[in-house]
C-alpha cells in the first residue's frame, strides 16, 4: 500500500495536543425513504421534500455551524493558510442522509465556503454519496462542476430480491446506470457499498453482487455487515443523543430481520468478498473496505489515523487529532433552532457532546483503530505488559501476522475476530 | 433483643414455690395458630403490656415472620392467678416449626413437662406436628390437646377430635376447643396447664444442672443462654461450667424472660431463665449441653446432648470476587448465633473464591443465604447442595467423610460409598397417594407403611435416601398435592449406594463446582442434562470446545460448541469512535466477567443457570 504520506495511519503514538483538521464532514439528514436498518440521523417525508421541507433551512443552518467551527478554530490555531496551524483540508465528505438530494449549487456553495474558512489542498479528495435510485442519484455532472470529485453509491445489494428486503428504493439496473453516469460526468474515482449478512442472502447471491461489482470497474469497494442495534438499549437516543430514537416499524423490521441472520454464514460471505475482490486487484485496506491501490479513501483513514477532523450537521462526530471528541445531537429541530435563531439574534453552536480520553485510552484507541487497516501497527511498539500480552494471545490464536517492514497485521481470520482482540485492548 | 431491664422493671419476682411451676411448650403445624395463642396468653397474663405488643411476639426474627415460622426457640415467663386463686408461674418455651430444627425442638421439649399440642379445626393433624407429638410422648410430657380455629366456617372439630383420638389415643373429653384469634377457650387452656402439668421435680440442695435449650449472642454480654434448671440452685456470679465443651465462665448475669429480660437474684429447680455467660463464642454453649458449677459440679451431665450437626452441604461464593472478606466477616457473625453453621474455606475453579458450609436441613441453608444477603448486603452464589457421604476406602485405609462431590477420591481408591437415609413421613389427603408414590419411587425411595387418620386423610412413610430429599423434594410434594400435604422426616442412618462422582468437562477440563455425586443408573440422565444445557450457556470461543460428562474416564455424553467465527464491528459508523470504544467496553467488561476454565471462558451466569436449575431438577 502506498498511501499518501500525509494520511499515513500513524500507529499508537498519541499526539500532545488539539491538532488543525485535516478532513471535514458535512452530514445532510434528507432521504426520500427511511431504511429501516440505518443508525444515521436521517429524516424523510415531508421534511425532505415537497413545498414545507426543511432543506432550505437547514443549509442555512449548515453554512451557519461553518462559520462557527471557522470562527473557533481561527481563535484556537490561528487562520487558515498558515501551512504549520491551519493546513489545507485534505478531504471533505458530504455522508448522509442522501446528500445527491442537494442541488449542485448549494454543494458548489457549501465548498466555496470551505475553501475560504477552512483551505482546500489542490488535490482534496471530495466525496460525495449518492443514491442509485433514479430520483434520488441527483445532478451528477452538477457535482462534479462543483468540485466533487469522488463518488459514493450506496448500492447494498445488486439483488433485485434483497435491495426490496432491505427496504431500498433502487433496482441493480439503477446502479449500473448511476455508475455510467457518473463516469460521463467526469469521476475517476467511484465507491460502491454493498451490505451482507441480508435476510435470505446466501453465498451464491453474494457472489453475484460482487461479479456485478467488481465488471462495473469501480476504485472502491466498501461492505459492511447488516448489523442490527437496538439504538435506544445502547442509551444514544436520549434527547441530546446523536442519534434517532427507533421508530416502532424499524424494530419490528430488525427483530424479524435478526432472526434471519448468520454468524457462520456471515462470516463464510466476508471471506468470498475479500477472496472476490482481491482477485480484481481492488485490494483490502480497512475491515469493512476494499480499494484499487491509491484509491483508498483519505477520508475513512483519517478516522483509522486519528487525524484531526471537523463535522457538521446533526449527529456528525468531529475528533481533535488528541483527546477530544465532539458531536453534535442528532435532532434537527434543536439543530435548526441554534444555528437559526427566530428571534433575531446570532447564530449559536447546535446542541451535543463531548469526551475527552484519558492518555491511557488514548494509545489504546490508537492501536485498535490502526489494527483495522492494512498498515497494522509496528511489532513491540508497546512497552505495557497488558497489551504486549493481548498481542501475543492474539498471535497465537492466528488473529495477528508478523508482515513486512516489521508490522503487525490482522490475518483474515483476525478480521473477523477482531473484537476478541480489540476488547483487550480498549 | 435488647437485653437492657426495661426503666422500672421488678426487680424482684414474688416469689412462687416450685410446685406452682408449669413448663410447657406448644406443639403446632405452621399457620394452625401458634403465635397467635402465645399471644393471648401474654395479653391475659399481662405479660405485655398494650405499648410493648406486637402482633405475635414471639417470632422476633424479620425472616420468621415472613416465611411464617419460628426459627430460634424464645420462652417467656406467664403470672396466671389460676381458679384456685393461686399465682402460678407458667414458662412456655417455644419451639421451631421446621424439620430442619428437628434437635432444638427435642431439646426445648427436654424443658418441659408438658406441651400444648394446637390443631386447625380446618386442617387437620400435620406430618411435622405428629413427629413431634411422638417426641414429646417418649420424653413424657403431659398433652392438653387444642383444637383451634373453631370460629372458622371450614372448621370439622368432629373429625379432627376423632383423628385425634385414631392416631394419638387422644381420648374426646379431653380436647379443648378454641379461637384464639376470638379468644375462646384460652383461659381453659391455661387451667388445663395449671391442673394437668405436673410441676417440675428437682432439689434446690442438689449440684446444678441446667439445660440450655437455646443461646444468642449479646456483643456486650457474650453468649447469654437459656436454661431450664433441673436441679441445684444459680445465683448471681456463681461460676458455671459447661459440661460438654467445658467452658467456664463466671456469670455477668440472670434472670427471667418476662418476655424482656429481667435480672433475678436466683433461679431454683424447675425455673426457666437466661444466664449472660460472657463467653465469647455460641460454640462453647451449644444448645443441649448441661450447665454446673464450678465448685460442685454435677456429676453427670443431662443425657440426650448431640453436638450441631449440619446434613446438608453447599459452597457459598460471593458473585462479586471482592466480597469475599466481607462474606468471611457476615459467617463469623452469624457463626456466633447459630452453632450450627459450619463454614470453611473454598476455591473452585469456576467460582472463585468462597466457604464450604454446613447446614441442618435445605430451609437453615435458604436462611442463612438470605440473611448473609439481606443483613450483610452479599450477592451469593450456591453450588449445588449435597449431603455427606461416607466412603469407605480400598486395601483397608478407612473412611472418610465427603460433603463436596469435587473432592471424592478416585474411582480406584474406593471401596464403597454409603449416603445417609431419612424415613419420611408424609400427611396428605387420600387422592394424591398415587402422586406421592410414584414421586418417592422416583426418588429411589421405598415405600413403608400407609395409615389412615380418618377417612380422607393418610400417613404415608418411606425410605428414602437424603439426597433425593434434599434436591426439590419438597417443593415437588408441594405441587403435586396443590399445597396439602405436609411432611418431616428423620436420619435412619447410612446404607451403600451404587453412587458414582459426575464430572463435567469443559475442553477436557473438570468445572469442580459442577460436579455431582448421582445413582450410577441416574448418571447418564444427568450427565445428558448438564452438557445440553452448557452448550446452550457457554458463548462460541476462539476454537471447538467440546462439553462432556463422564464418570471416572469414561465419557457418557458429549456436546461441542463450534468456533466462534465472527465477532466484528464491520459496519459503517462514519467518524463516529466514540460509539465503536463503547460498544469494545461492553466486550471488555464481560470478558471482565468471565471465569476461566483451562483456556475456556465462560460467563458467571452459565454457572448460574446451571446450578438454578440443579436445584429445581
Amino acid at each position: 500500500m502506498a498511501p499518501d504520506r500525509a494520511i499515513a495511519v500513524r500507529a499508537a503514538e498519541p499526539s500532545l495536543a488539539a491538532r488543525p483538521p485535516v478532513a471535514l464532514y458535512i452530514h445532510v439528514p434528507f432521504c426520500v425513504s427511511i431504511c429501516p436498518y440505518c443508525d444515521f440521523v436521517v429524516y424523510a417525508g415531508r421534511a425532505a421534500r415537497g413545498r414545507d421541507d426543511q432543506v432550505d433551512r437547514f443549509v442555512r443552518a449548515l453554512a451557519n455551524e461553518l462559520e462557527l467551527r471557522a470562527d473557533d478554530l481561527d481563535a484556537s490555531l490561528g487562520s487558515p493558510g498558515s501551512p504549520s496551524t491551519r493546513p489545507p483540508l485534505r478531504s471533505v465528505y458530504f455522508g448522509g442522509g442522501t446528500p445527491s438530494l442537494l442541488p449542485a449549487r448549494v454543494v458548489g456553495r457549501l465548498l466555496e465556503r470551505v475553501q475560504a474558512r477552512f483551505g482546500l489542498a489542490a488535490d482534496a479528495e471530495i466525496t460525495l454519496e449518492a443514491n442509485p435510485g433514479r430520483d434520488e442519484v441527483g445532478d451528477l455532472a452538477g457535482f462534479k462542476a462543483a468540485g466533487v470529485n469522488r463518488l459514493s453509491l450506496g448500492a447494498q445489494s445488486m439483488d433485485e430480491g434483497e435491495l426490496r428486503r432491505l427496504g431500498r428504493r433502487h433496482c441493480p439496473q439503477d446502479v449500473v446506470a448511476a455508475v455510467r453516469l457518473a463516469r460521463r460526468a467526469g469521476f475517476s474515482n467511484v465507491s460502491v457499498d454493498l451490505l451482507y449478512d441480508i435476510p435470505g442472502q446466501t453465498p451464491a447471491r453474494w457472489q453475484r453482487t460482487l461479479d456485478v461489482v467488481v465488471e462495473l470497474g469501480v476504485e472502491h469497494v466498501s461492505a459492511y455487515a447488516l448489523t442490527l442495534d437496538d439504538l435506544d438499549a445502547e442509551g444514544v437516543t436520549g434527547i441530546s443523543g446523536d442519534h434517532l430514537p427507533l421508530r416502532s416499524g424499524a424494530r419490528r423490521w430488525r427483530e424479524r430481520a435478526r432472526l434471519e441472520q448468520d454468524e457462520d454464514q456471515a462470516a463464510d460471505l466476508y471471506r468470498i468478498a475479500d477472496d472476490r475482490l482481491t482477485a480484481a486487484a481492488v485490494r483490502w485496506y480497512e475491515i469493512s473496505n476494499w480499494a484499487v491501490p491509491g484509491r483508498e479513501s483519505r477520508h475513512n483513514l483519517a478516522y483509522w489515523g486519528r487525524l484531526s477532523y471537523e463535522a457538521l450537521g446533526p449527529g456528525a462526530h468531529a475528533f481533535d487529532g488528541d483527546a477530544t471528541r465532539r458531536w453534535n445531537a442528532a435532532r434537527l429541530d434543536a439543530y435548526l433552532a441554534a444555528l437559526l435563531p427566530s428571534d433575531g439574534s446570532p447564530p449559536r453552536s447546535p446542541p451535543g457532546g463531548s469526551e475527552s480520553l484519558a492518555p491511557d485510552d488514548v494509545a489504546g484507541e490508537a492501536m485498535i483503530l490502526a489494527l483495522r487497516t492494512r498498515d497494522g501497527i509496528p511489532a513491540g511498539a508497546t512497552a505495557d505488559v497488558g497489551v504486549a500480552s493481548a498481542l501475543h494471545w492474539a498471535e497465537e490464536n492466528r488473529l495477528l501476522e508478523a508482515r513486512s517492514r516489521g508490522r503487525l497485521v490482522l490475518s483474515l481470520r483476525g478480521r473477523l475476530l477482531s473484537n476478541e482482540l480489540f476488547a483487550r485492548l480498549v | 433483643m435488647d437485653l437492657r431491664p426495661p426503666s422500672g422493671a421488678r426487680r424482684a419476682e414474688p416469689a412462687i414455690p416450685q410446685s406452682r411451676l408449669r413448663n410447657f411448650s406448644i406443639i403446632a403445624h405452621v399457620d394452625h395458630g401458634k403465635s397467635t395463642l402465645a399471644d393471648r396468653f401474654l395479653e391475659i397474663t399481662h405479660a405485655v403490656d398494650a405499648r410493648q405488643m406486637t402482633s405475635q411476639v414471639l417470632d422476633s426474627m424479620d425472616l420468621e415472620r415472613e416465611k411464617g415460622i419460628t426459627i430460634k426457640a424464645r420462652a417467656v415467663r406467664l403470672e396466671y392467678t389460676a381458679r384456685d386463686a393461686l399465682p402460678y408461674a407458667l414458662n412456655l418455651i417455644d419451639t421451631p416449626g421446621h424439620v430442619d430444627f428437628a434437635y432444638e425442638v427435642s431439646r426445648s421439649l427436654q424443658a418441659c413437662e408438658g406441651a400444648v399440642l394446637v390443631v386447625d379445626a380446618a386442617q387437620g393433624i400435620e406430618a411435622q406436628t405428629l413427629a413431634n407429638v411422638h417426641l414429646a410422648l417418649q420424653q413424657g410430657l403431659v398433652i392438653v390437646p387444642v383444637i383451634n380455629k373453631i370460629d372458622l366456617p371450614s372448621a370439622q372439630p368432629e373429625l379432627v377430635i376423632e383423628e385425634l383420638e385414631n392416631v394419638l389415643a387422644i381420648p374426646r373429653e379431653e380436647v379443648i376447643l378454641a379461637s384464639a384469634k376470638e379468644g375462646r377457650g384460652v383461659e381453659d387452656i391455661l387451667e388445663a396447664i395449671v391442673q394437668r402439668v405436673p410441676a417440675p421435680k428437682g432439689d434446690r440442695e442438689s449440684p446444678l444442672q441446667a439445660l440450655i435449650f437455646d443461646s444468642h449472642y449479646d456483643a456486650y454480654k457474650g453468649v447469654v443462654a437459656y436454661i431450664r434448671l433441673e436441679e441445684g440452685t444459680l445465683r448471681q456470679h456463681d461460676v458455671v461450667r459447661l459440661m460438654a465443651s467445658g467452658a467456664q465462665s463466671e456469670l455477668l448475669e440472670l434472670g427471667v424472660f418476662r418476655p424482656q429480660l429481667v435480672p433475678v437474684p436466683r433461679l431454683g429447680p424447675g425455673e426457666v431463665g437466661y444466664v449472660a455467660t460472657g463467653l465469647k463464642s455460641v460454640r462453647d454453649c451449644q444448645v443441649g449441653d448441661t450447665m454446673t458449677t464450678a465448685v460442685r459440679p454435677a456429676s453427670r451431665p443431662l443425657p440426650g446432648y448431640k453436638p450441631a450437626k449440619p446434613l446438608v452441604f453447599a459452597g457459598l461464593y460471593p458473585l462479586n470476587g471482592q466480597d469475599y472478606p466481607l462474606l468471611r466477616d457476615a459467617l463469623e457473625k452469624l457463626h456466633l448465633n447459630d452453632a450450627s453453621i459450619s463454614y470453611q474455606p473454598e476455591t473452585s475453579v469456576a467460582l472463585g473464591f468462597g466457604f464450604r458450609c454446613g447446614f441442618l436441613g435445605l430451609l437453615h441453608m435458604e436462611i442463612i443465604q438470605e440473611r448473609l444477603e439481606r443483613e450483610f448486603d452479599l450477592d451469593l452464589i450456591a453450588s449445588a447442595p449435597s449431603v455427606e457421604y461416607a466412603v469407605t476406602l480400598t486395601h483397608g485405609r478407612g473412611e472418610v467423610r465427603v460433603d463436596n462431590p469435587a473432592e471424592l477420591p478416585p474411582v480406584a481408591d474406593i471401596e464403597s460409598i454409603a449416603e445417609p437415609w431419612v424415613k419420611v413421613s408424609i400427611v396428605t389427603p387420600s387422592a394424591y397417594i398415587g402422586a406421592l408414590m410414584e414421586l418417592s419411587t422416583s426418588r429411589r425411595g421405598s415405600f413403608l407403611n400407609m395409615e389412615y387418620l380418618d377417612p380422607e386423610r393418610v400417613l404415608l412413610s418411606f425410605e428414602m435416601p437424603l439426597a433425593e430429599v434434599i434436591v426439590d423434594y419438597y417443593d415437588q410434594l408441594k405441587s403435586r398435592t396443590q399445597g396439602y400435604a405436609s411432611m418431616d422426616y428423620e436420619e435412619i442412618g447410612y446404607r451403600p449406594a451404587n453412587l458414582v462422582k459426575l464430572d463435567v468437562l469443559v475442553a477436557g477440563e473438570p468445572v469442580d463446582a459442577l460436579s455431582l455425586i448421582v445413582h450410577r443408573d441416574q448418571a447418564q440422565t444427568e450427565g445428558r442434562a448438564l452438557v445440553e444445557k452448557l452448550r446452550e450457556l457457554i458463548p462460541r470461543q476462539m476454537f471447538e470446545v467440546p462439553v462432556q460428562a463422564a464418570v471416572g474416564s469414561n465419557v457418557i455424553a458429549r456436546e461441542t460448541i463450534r468456533a466462534m467465527r465472527k465477532n466484528v464491528l464491520a459496519k459503517c459508523y462514519g467518524g463516529d469512535i466514540t460509539r465503536k470504544r463503547k460498544l469494545l467496553e461492553k466486550q471488555r467488561e464481560g470478558k471482565q466477567r468471565m471465569k476461566r476454565v483451562g483456556s475456556v471462558e465462560i460467563p458467571q451466569e452459565a454457572f448460574l443457570a446451571v446450578l438454578r436449575s440443579n436445584g429445581t431438577g
